[in-house]
């Protein structure tokens, strides 16, 4: 079990033109900026793009592109180097735009892309579940956040009465 | 050691911050090592079938199609 190989496992399927595009997001992405963030399992996005060059969400080549190599399915994920693997299609113009701007970063010489920072707070804001919400006031209080970005991004995104709200019931309320 | 509530809420931040800014490669290390421990309590085998950890709805359907 060994989240660094599963990752490198996920790099050669870009390399090898399973999917055009993948980010880490989650918890696991989460984890790049914060404190570990204890997590089952890895959230990958990612853009697929077909032989007619056109973006499709079929996770077809992926699941046989891993089961060729040993991967088994279970339930709704693909389990690689023992870690459960999801792989999210980029459904909102919001984790699209994530996903166009994430960054690599070095894991001991294995590229890992991993959604940026802002990426990742304003996604667990629109998501919204108390999990989510715990998130994004750790990546608040960690101060990592660049803010003149976040604030744009939640502007685009229609996001700032969610922001203002949650500003409201936890920022504020911090001692 | 002090059991002042302050002091003590000081304390786990700066170990928070210090987590944090340890080595990316060092805190995926600390994630292997947490899934792993979180398996064990829940009493299962280290077995990702056993997971049933509600996927994030990030506004999808996020259950992918499996193939014929």
């Amino acid at each position: 079990m060994d989240i660094k190989t599963a990752i490198a496992v996920i790099n050669q399927m870009q390399a090898d033109g399973v999917v055009e595009r993948y980010a880490i997001g989650g918890a696991v992405g989460a984890t790049f900026y914060l404190e570990p963030v204890a997590t089952l399992d890895l959230d990958i996005f990612v853009t697929f793009e077909s032989a007619a060059g056109s973006l499709s969400v079929s996770p077809q080549r992926i699941y046989e592109y891993l089961t060729a190599r040993g991967c088994t399915i279970e339930h709704e994920y693909i389990v690689v180097a023992g870690w459960p693997v999801q792989f999210l299609p980029t459904g909102t113009p919001l984790v699209a735009e994530a996903l166009k701007e994430s960054v690599v970063r070095d894991v001991d010489g294995t590229p890992a892309r991993v959604l940026a920072a802002e990426h990742l707070a304003a996604i667990a804001l629109q998501t919204g579940r108390a999990k989510d919400k715990a998130r994004l006031l750790q990546f608040v209080e960690a101060g990592v956040l660049n803010f003149v970005r976040f604030q744009a991004i939640l502007v685009r995104h229609g996001l700032i009465a969610n922001w203002q709200k949650f500003e409201r019931q936890f920022v504020n309320d911090t001692p | 050691m002090s059991l002042d509530l302050q002091n003590i809420l000081a304390s786990k931040r700066a170990l928070r911050r210090e987590l944090a800014a340890r080595p990316v490669s060092e805190k995926l290390r600390i994630l292997d090592a947490l899934r792993e421990r979180e398996l064990a309590i829940r009493g299962r085998a280290v077995h990702p079938g056993a997971l049933r950890e509600e996927p994030a709805p990030y506004g999808i359907n996020s259950t992918p199609t499996k193939p014929a």
